[in-house]
């Protein structure tokens, strides 16, 4: 993708898929299946993720949603549930414009 | 005031791609794609037929300011991450001193602060010159590591290892570079192997920004300068994303981290800041009278910064 053109994606919008997303890709990423997947399961203490893996998870979602996620401003502790992961992923989605 | 007065950096040529790399490794797809897509490495440097006496002589004779002044270096320090490099009785940093005409000095390695040694060199270079207070005396500090083995070679999600060496000349005293202060934290608790200690792996990841943060703050405030006044950090290359998100931790411009070299050489070891030092240098980046700060970090953990007068 060409970085000139992309564009912010809107947030409310992605939401919801970037969720169900996150409920498809986590067991790959983890290694494990999950019977459910709830908005305030913890990604660190809960399901035992490390940075390395939230980044493979972040890549996968962007294959998956054909987008691209602006990671500069990541923070492991304002991200420590899949809610919170999945506000961040909608609120920093860009794509070609 | 100890005086870092000329700085030389040796790369290899052979420039190694992530993703080739990635498959000596046995990385996953994903696990390769992350290093260029958010960690910010594209390549790394090798010389996979040269020694390590190779490496360090390469930046050994780059150091224009050492010639002719062989007899005034009293300290040879090599600075290495890895606590053992080669087996009994080879001493590679005695046949190099030999080689360049330092085999009068006094060598020995610093170690046992991973990648941030190299600034503690910097440090005990200077102190042993403040002791002894002849004027004119001179210590070498080298830096550089051959990437031999798994571990040597890659930190998981985190780094890829590729070689580069460097040689300081430090002094007791001199217009530049003055060392205004040298800070540095170690955390034992952070002793052990991070892949196989998830749990330890998980609060080191936590810790990390907050003992680098630390570090550069005393060093500040032992300099009795601000985060405003650095016009310029020389970081340890262990990856662009963990400085960008240090940086907005406190406070500081992005732009003004020299992230450059990350991309092209990857994280060589102790060696880093004192590469990242000679491009700045190339680049005009350092001016007379500005301060700018050296930062790295070493497994196991040290935290260490310098902050150092042009």
């Amino acid at each position: 993708m060409d970085h000139e053109t992309l564009t912010p994606l809107p947030g409310a919008e992605l939401r919801p898929r970037v969720f169900d997303s996150i409920s498809r890709l986590l067991p790959r990423v983890i290694g494990r299946e999950l019977p459910t997947i709830s908005e305030d399961m913890k990604l660190m203490s809960e399901l035992g993720m490390r940075s390395a893996s939230m980044l493979e998870l972040l890549l996968e979602i962007e294959d998956d949603l054909d987008i691209q996620i602006e990671v500069e401003d990541i923070d492991g502790t304002a991200m420590s549930s899949v809610g919170d992961l999945a506000d961040f992923i909608a609120s920093h989605a860009i794509t070609d414009g | 005031m100890t005086a870092i007065e000329a700085v030389a950096a040796y790369l290899p040529e052979q420039r190694i791609s992530v993703e080739d790399a990635a498959v000596r490794l046995g990385l996953t797809a994903m696990q390769t794609r992350l290093f260029r897509r958010f960690l910010g490495l594209a390549e790394i440097r090798l010389d996979p037929g040269g020694s390590l006496l190779d490496l360090l002589s390469a930046a050994v004779c780059r150091l224009d300011a050492l010639r002719g002044r062989e007899h005034q270096v009293r300290y040879v320090l090599y600075a290495r991450a890895m606590p053992v490099v080669e087996p009994y009785p080879v001493n590679t940093l005695r046949e190099l001193c030999l080689k360049v005409g330092l085999g009068h000095a006094v060598s020995f390695t610093v170690t046992h602060q991973a990648c941030a040694t190299g600034l503690l060199a910097i440090d005990v270079a200077g102190r042993l010159l403040a002791g002894d207070g002849e004027p004119d005396a001179l210590a070498l500090v080298l830096a550089g590591e051959k990437a031999f083995t798994r571990d040597a070679q890659y930190v998981p999600g985190t780094s890829m290892f590729g070689e580069g060496a460097t040689a300081c000349l430090v002094s007791l005293d001199g217009p530049r570079d003055r060392v205004l202060s040298y800070a540095s934290s170690t955390r034992g608790e952070f002793d052990g192997r991070l892949d196989a200690l998830p749990e330890m792996a998980s609060r080191f990841e936590k810790e990390y920004p907050l003992s680098l943060a630390e570090a550069i703050s005393a060093a500040l405030a032992q300099a009795q300068v601000s985060l405003e006044d650095i016009s310029l950090i020389l970081p340890h290359n262990v990856n662009a994303l963990s400085w960008q998100r240090l940086c907005r931790r406190i406070g500081f411009p992005p732009e003004r981290v020299l992230l450059a070299n990350v991309q092209v050489t990857g994280h060589a070891f102790c060696a880093d800041p004192f590469i990242n030092y000679t491009t700045a240098a190339e680049l005009g980046l350092l001016r007379p009278g500005r301060r700018y700060l050296l930062a790295a970090a070493g497994l196991g953990a040290t935290f260490s910064a310098m902050v150092v007068e042009h």
